[in-house]
């Protein structure tokens, strides 16, 4: 066997063992090793050159991106998430032909997916959501990300936080948490305009806070408009389309002026 | 897709009934041949633009005799070229063309011929070879054509390369390869670029645009497309081409605005030959259209020739329009197949959002107030706690806009307000603002598409003339100078 396979695939052991054990520190500490030993393999994309052991490779440094990825939801950092994800991608779209299909890929694309959600990036999102077939689409883990978007969209979200009871794997915990504050928040914006005021009451239960503490703990962070009164929260109602009692003239006049400047070109 | 496929549906059918007169194609041919070896030595783009588009005319008659008699015509026989064409033909009218071969063999030119007309003569076999539906020999033609292409770079090749680039990659796709020349094209693309051969950008641009959206890479497509260097259209075809491959990308990633404006214009300027072209558009357009909220209007539908291919579509918009989520569902499931096929069944899920929200906008507009229950009911929420979503749903409802409305959580009501009177705000002084913008952009780019010939008679102007008529510039620019320091 190539001897940089073995020096590869017993750092990866190692790395896997502290996985296990829960020790991340130890587990970045070798993954920044693995990645760049995994430099030196040619038949790794972007090269994709042809060599003996390109199959052996190729399975082995999937297998790492992917214990990676999930390594940066355990210790709960985006940036090193995507940026290990999109260091996978290659591995399901271009080596798809070469390879047999990974049994994590689901689970991972799936866990992309959320992430976009979390971070309010929809286009993104179904730019992902293109790629995948019509199977990958039936997979439970895949479902439950697309079912969250959709839900999210409608509106409907305690659909949303009581998706967080059927959970695909673990690793999807943490997401769920994030999507949970983002929830609130949407739900904050959308109870300011839809009612005048809420009972502390009604408010602790759509806003999902277990106590009336936490509630008046989050008005005075994230909205200090808000008015608590007589048991009742009071939302400030700074809206209504006046009707406008003045004439925009400075901007009428401009258009005016660019009409007549346009037809005169006309004419 | 486009109008070329379209053509090439009925080509078999045509070609029996029509009686092909070899001698009047071969002739048709050679004149094309001089036609383009005018345009060579002229320099004359237009010319040769002219000898592709009566090609195309030429096309359904094209016979393998025809062509090896052209071949030996305008071809050094013996040559690399010449041989290699040639083994692409079949040889079953043998007789036929030895006497084309005779006749020919005594006129062929000595001298080398022009690139311009080797290149010809690979895009007329190439065209042929797809008719016939031989693609992998037509993959191996192209490829080869490609290859020469490489080392030729002269402005007037650049309209038949521009040709070959996109029947390479058809030939590519009809054998379900076009992630294999991706590559390939990128190299082109880079090649086009350096040598600033704009067409061939265009229909390169076009082209991978077309590759990574049929495996549906929407990333790529839209960074390549963001960086790729843009500059006035030179073909229709193209732009409308380029237009629908943006809106689609712009759809995908939720710009509906744009999304629309790219597919109605592209739907709109593409030629009435194209019809599969326009009515792919239109699909697209129809549900861009329903995700902003709109309704089409029926006549879209109507439209000559579309009616059978936009049912679905049209059925799924009256669905909506209702806002009957069951209507819906059903509409759905009952044109799964053609909306896959059609790959819009991811956007197809996108729009129960809109249903819901069209069939709460009608229930804000009936009643002045309703209980969330009934309006749970109305919306046929089926969900294990329908109150409280149709609750959380009309909140967000009435934070994006959609209705206007407030709701009473104690009562579990939802009041609509009323509807105040438009005319008292700015609204109508926008919408009209809109609309002259579009009327007068429409008028502009009317003016700026419009194309003049080279100017022919004014090189003919004597210098008499020219001295008088510069002297009157001058005064004129006097004139304006003086305006301008009246003014300050």
């Amino acid at each position: 066997m190539d001897p940089k396979i073995t020096e590869v695939s017993q750092a990866f052991e190692r790395f896997k063992a502290a996985f296990v054990r829960n020790d991340f520190d130890k587990c970045s500490e070798l993954l920044s090793q693995l990645k760049v030993l995994l430099t030196k393999f040619k038949s790794l994309p972007p090269l994709f050159e042809e060599t003996p052991n390109a199959i052996h490779e190729l399975t082995l440094a999937r297998d790492i991106y992917e214990h990676a990825v999930v390594l940066s939801v355990k210790i709960e950092d985006l940036d090193a998430f995507e940026r290990d994800f999109f260091q996978l991608k290659p591995y399901y779209t271009d080596a798809c032909g070469r390879l047999p299909q990974s049994p994590q890929e689901y689970l991972i694309l799936g866990l992309n997916l959320l992430r976009l959600l979390v971070q309010n990036r929809i286009a993104e999102f179904h730019t992902e959501l293109e790629l995948l077939s019509a199977i990958a689409l039936e997979n439970p883990c895949i479902k439950h990300a697309v079912e969250l978007e959709q839900s999210f969209m409608e509106g409907a979200y305690n659909r949303v936080l009581s998706a967080r009871k059927t959970l695909p794997h673990e690793t999807y915990d943490y997401f769920m948490d994030l999507l949970a504050k983002t929830v609130r928040d949407e739900i904050a914006g959308c109870n300011e305009k839809a009612y005048d005021s809420l009972s502390v009451n009604d408010a602790q239960q759509i806003l999902l806070f277990s106590s009336d503490q936490e509630l008046v703990e989050y008005i005075k962070v994230e909205h200090p408009e808000w008015e608590i009164k007589n048991g009742f929260v009071y939302f400030k109602q700074a809206r209504e389309s006046e009707p406008c009692k003045e004439i925009p003239s400075l901007q009428l006049i401009n258009q005016t002026l660019s009409y007549a400047r346009e037809l005169e070109r006309i004419v | 897709m486009t109008q070329d496929i379209e053509m090439k549906e009925q080509q078999p059918a045509l070609s029996n009934s029509l009686s092909t007169t070899a001698p009047s194609t071969f002739q048709n041919l050679k004149e094309i041949a001089a036609l383009i070896e005018v345009g060579a030595y002229a320099r004359e783009v237009r010319r040769i633009v002219r000898a592709i588009r009566w090609t195309i005319q030429l096309r359904r008659k094209l016979k393998a005799s025809v062509l090896s008699a052209f071949l030996n015509h305008v071809l050094v026989p013996g040559s690399e070229l010449q041989s290699r064409l040639y083994s692409h033909l079949p040889k079953e009218d043998e007789q036929d063309m030895e006497l084309d071969t005779a006749t020919s063999a005594t006129q062929a030119p000595a001298k080398h011929p022009l690139p311009e007309l080797e290149v010809y003569c690979c895009l007329l076999v190439l065209i042929f070879l797809i008719d016939q539906k031989r693609y992998s020999e037509a993959k191996a033609c192209s490829s080869a054509s490609i290859a020469r292409l490489k080392n030729l770079n002269r402005r007037t090749v650049d309209v038949l390369a521009s040709r070959i680039y996109f029947y390479y990659s058809l030939s590519y796709e009809l054998t379900g390869d076009l992630a294999e020349i991706r590559g390939n094209l990128l190299a082109l693309h880079r090649t086009a670029t350096l040598r600033h051969d704009e067409l061939g950008q265009e229909t390169l641009l076009n082209l991978l645009l077309r590759n990574y959206l049929c495996y549906n890479l929407y990333d790529q497509a839209e960074k390549l497309r963001s960086k790729a260097p843009r500059f006035e259209a030179h073909s229709n075809q193209q732009f409308c081409r380029y237009l629908f491959y943006l809106g689609k990308i712009r759809t995908i990633q939720l710009e509906y605005t744009d999304a629309k404006e790219s597919l109605l214009q592209a739907a709109r300027k593409a030629p009435d030959a194209a019809l599969g072209f326009r009515v792919i558009c239109n699909k697209w357009a129809v549900i861009v259209r329903l995700l902003l909220g709109e309704i089409p209007e029926r006549t879209i539908f109507m439209q000559k020739g579309m009616e059978k291919a936009l049912r679905p579509y049209f059925e799924l918009t009256n669905a909506v329009r209702v806002g009957d989520l069951e209507l819906f569902k059903k509409v759905a499931d009952k044109f799964s197949n053609t909306f896959s096929s059609d790959r819009t069944d991811n956007l197809i899920v996108r729009l129960r959002h809109n249903v819901i929200r069209t069939g709460l906008r009608n229930i804000s507009i009936s009643y002045s107030r309703i209980s969330l229950a009934d309006v749970a009911k109305k919306l046929r929420l089926d969900s294990p706690n329908p109150i409280a979503d149709a609750e959380s749903i009309v909140a967000k409802a009435i934070r994006d806009g959609a209705i206007d409305a407030t709701l009473d959580h104690a009562n579990g009501w939802m009041v609509s307000k009323e509807t105040g009177d438009i005319y008292s705000t700015n609204e109508p002084q926008v919408a009209f603002n809109s609309r002259i913008a579009f009327c007068l952009n429409m008028h502009n780019d009317a003016v700026r598409a419009l194309r003049f010939p080279p100017n022919s008679d004014k090189e003919k102007e004597s210098a008499e003339k020219r001295r008088e008529r510069q002297q009157q510039e001058q005064e004129l620019a006097k004139h304006i100078a003086e305006d301008d320091d009246d003014d300050f």
